[in-house]
């Protein structure tokens, strides 16, 4: 066998293993869904049928992939950090490197099992949000809903990745996630688009992966009047960016 | 050269070297952990590093693991050097680290079925689960097992890949005497097994029961290594022979015999000498000169590794 089908195997493997311990824990699992499915409710129970002030655009068809590129980064970047920061606290990596299993191979194979997961949350947000709310995807847009969720969990799950790394313990792993992804998704407009902020903020706001991934998503939903390349470039920078920065400060204990 | 030089001679003790170290040298910036270590492990036997905290034997055997990078010094772990074969000697070795969990939902069955899953020529399931003995806890949750069941796991995931070599770091460290001594019986199953196993501890009864050999690290140098027998005996620690003091040696009509300094406490004489074949040969003289009979209660106790340890390790440290 070559040395990447074997990886490629390992990675299967490893991928179908962790998604079978996510769905053996209930409980993780329920929260991990309740939270961006009970925001959509929440949210769409409030606004569902509006026009956004001053323009011709559903509220649904804003707030769908709003809350699409939320359940994103709760999946990749909050659960796939304090999953990491949880194993390494318990000297799982540890063993895991005891063993001739490649990194490579056992860390996307934790990533294929967090796109897994983002992408059952985010097709239960997208049919909850056709079904209750109406807001269907354009035919023409599931490329950049599709090529936004792909992206969107690489970049926030080696966010995630670095997450861990950065955090002292694993019990401040999830503190730390929510305490840095929660301002800018207010700021970013997730959880209302008509959220005003100071212009040089709004410019610093754009620069960061959050408003980048709704943006594509909500464009993948109605075409709105924002430059689509910019925040691809965003995302894909962070991508990037944030990736090196994961395999580089990645420890195993 | 000196390649050539040895392989004869290995191959005429008909025992392959398994770890052989020669002048292994590690330094952490300034400080120097290791100053020249040399021992060899041979193939199939329980090989124990014992040494006092700090002694380096952490360093030591981190380095065999191909997990830190020494500073000098040859190494050869089943033949290759450790720092640049690492991916290929984690094929052949399997290591029980001391402190290390299990992913929180995994079931034991399942977990080392994935651990098989990261060798290229695994055991299979059911000869590791009989191995650590728990066949009949396949299906039990990690978090649900008991300290000893845990460490047997441990075993378990360490044989998954069917090693040549194992690491087995303090492995009943904190246990109650039942534990220690199944896990005690899953390590001489590793032996029968034929597996090479490096062992670290701070028990000396351990040592004793399970090592072929040992070596005590002290100062980042072997201060001695051999069979636990010869280690005792450099070390120096007398034999102690006892025995029921008969009447007339307790009243004073008998004298000691001259040659050995006997002491007597009570009931009990004692003497310590350092070598108990030719002792035990004056002392039966003498009773047979004297009369006095059997001699009740002869015990000869030969030094433990304890004793030699600890003579060896004070004696360089106070």
């Amino acid at each position: 066998m070559t040395t990447l089908g074997r990886h490629v195997r390992l990675s299967v493997r490893q991928a179908l293993h962790e998604q079978r311990s996510f769905w053996r824990s209930a409980e993780y699992a329920l929260f991990t869904f309740a939270l961006p499915l009970a925001l959509l409710l929440l949210i769409g129970s409030t606004t569902a049928g509006g026009f956004l002030p001053g323009t011709h655009v559903k509220a649904q068809m804003i707030f769908v992939p709003s809350i699409l590129a939320f359940g994103v980064i709760v999946a990749a970047y909050v659960n796939l950090g304090a999953k990491i920061a949880t194993l390494r606290h318990d000297g799982v990596l540890k063993r895991i490197r005891t063993t001739p299993l490649p990194a490579g191979a056992y860390l996307s194979g934790v990533l294929g099992s967090t796109a897994a997961t983002t992408l059952a949350i985010t097709a239960c947000t997208a049919v909850i949000g056709w079904v209750a709310f109406g807001a269907v995807p354009r035919a023409a847009g599931l490329a950049e809903i599709g090529g936004g969720l792909a992206l969107g969990v690489v970049c926030f799950g080696s966010l995630g990745l670095v997450l861990s790394s950065v955090a002292r313990s694993a019990e401040s792993a999830s503190p730390l996630a929510n305490a840095t992804y929660l301002p800018v998704a207010i700021m970013s407009g997730i959880f209302d688009p008509t959220f005003s902020v100071p212009r040089w903020l709004s410019a610093a706001i754009g620069l960061l992966p959050v408003r980048a991934l709704a943006q594509i998503l909500q464009q993948g939903y109605t075409p709105v009047e924002h430059a689509p390349a910019s925040d691809l470039l965003v995302l894909a920078g962070w991508a990037v960016g944030g990736g090196a920065l994961a395999v580089w400060r990645f420890r195993w204990q | 050269m000196t390649q050539l030089m040895a392989m004869p001679e290995h191959a005429a003790t008909a025992e392959p070297l398994a770890i052989e170290v020669s002048g292994l040298t590690m330094s952490y910036g300034s400080r120097q952990v290791l100053r020249g270590v040399d021992f060899e492990v041979r193939s199939g036997e329980v090989f124990c590093l014992l040494g006092p905290n700090g002694a380096g034997k952490t360093t030591t055997v981190e380095i065999l693991e191909g997990f830190r990078q020494r500073t000098g010094g040859d190494v050869r772990v089943l033949g290759v050097d450790p720092a640049d074969q690492r991916a290929r000697l984690r094929e052949r070795i399997g290591i029980v680290l001391q402190e290390c969990g299990f992913p929180r939902q995994a079931r034991v069955a399942e977990l080392i079925d994935i651990w098989r899953a990261y060798y290229s020529a695994p055991r299979p399931l059911e000869e590791l689960l009989a191995l650590v003995e728990l066949t009949a806890d396949r299906a039990c949750q990690v978090r649900r097992l008991s300290g000893g069941q845990r460490r047997r796991l441990d075993f378990a995931l360490a044989l998954a890949g069917d090693p040549d070599l194992m690491f087995l770091d303090e492995p009943t460290t904190g246990f109650d005497p039942e534990s220690r001594r199944r896990c005690w019986a899953a390590i001489e199953n590793l032996r029968s097994l034929g597996k090479t196993i490096v062992l670290t501890t701070h028990y000396l009864d351990e040592a004793e029961r399970l090592a072929d050999r040992v070596a005590i690290l002290q100062d980042g140098r072997v201060q001695t290594a051999g069979s636990v027998r010869q280690v005792a005996r450099e070390a120096g620690v007398p034999t102690t022979i006892s025995f029921t003091a008969p009447k007339r040696l307790r009243s004073g009509d008998v004298a000691a015999p001259g040659c050995l300094e006997v002491e007597v406490l009570g009931e009990v004489a004692r003497c310590r000498v350092p070598n108990a074949a030719v002792a035990l040969r004056e002392l039966l003289a003498w009773t047979a000169a004297h009369g006095l009979g059997d001699l009740d209660d002869l015990r000869v106790e030969t030094p433990t590794l304890e004793d030699a340890y600890l003579r060896l390790v004070d004696g360089r440290s106070r």
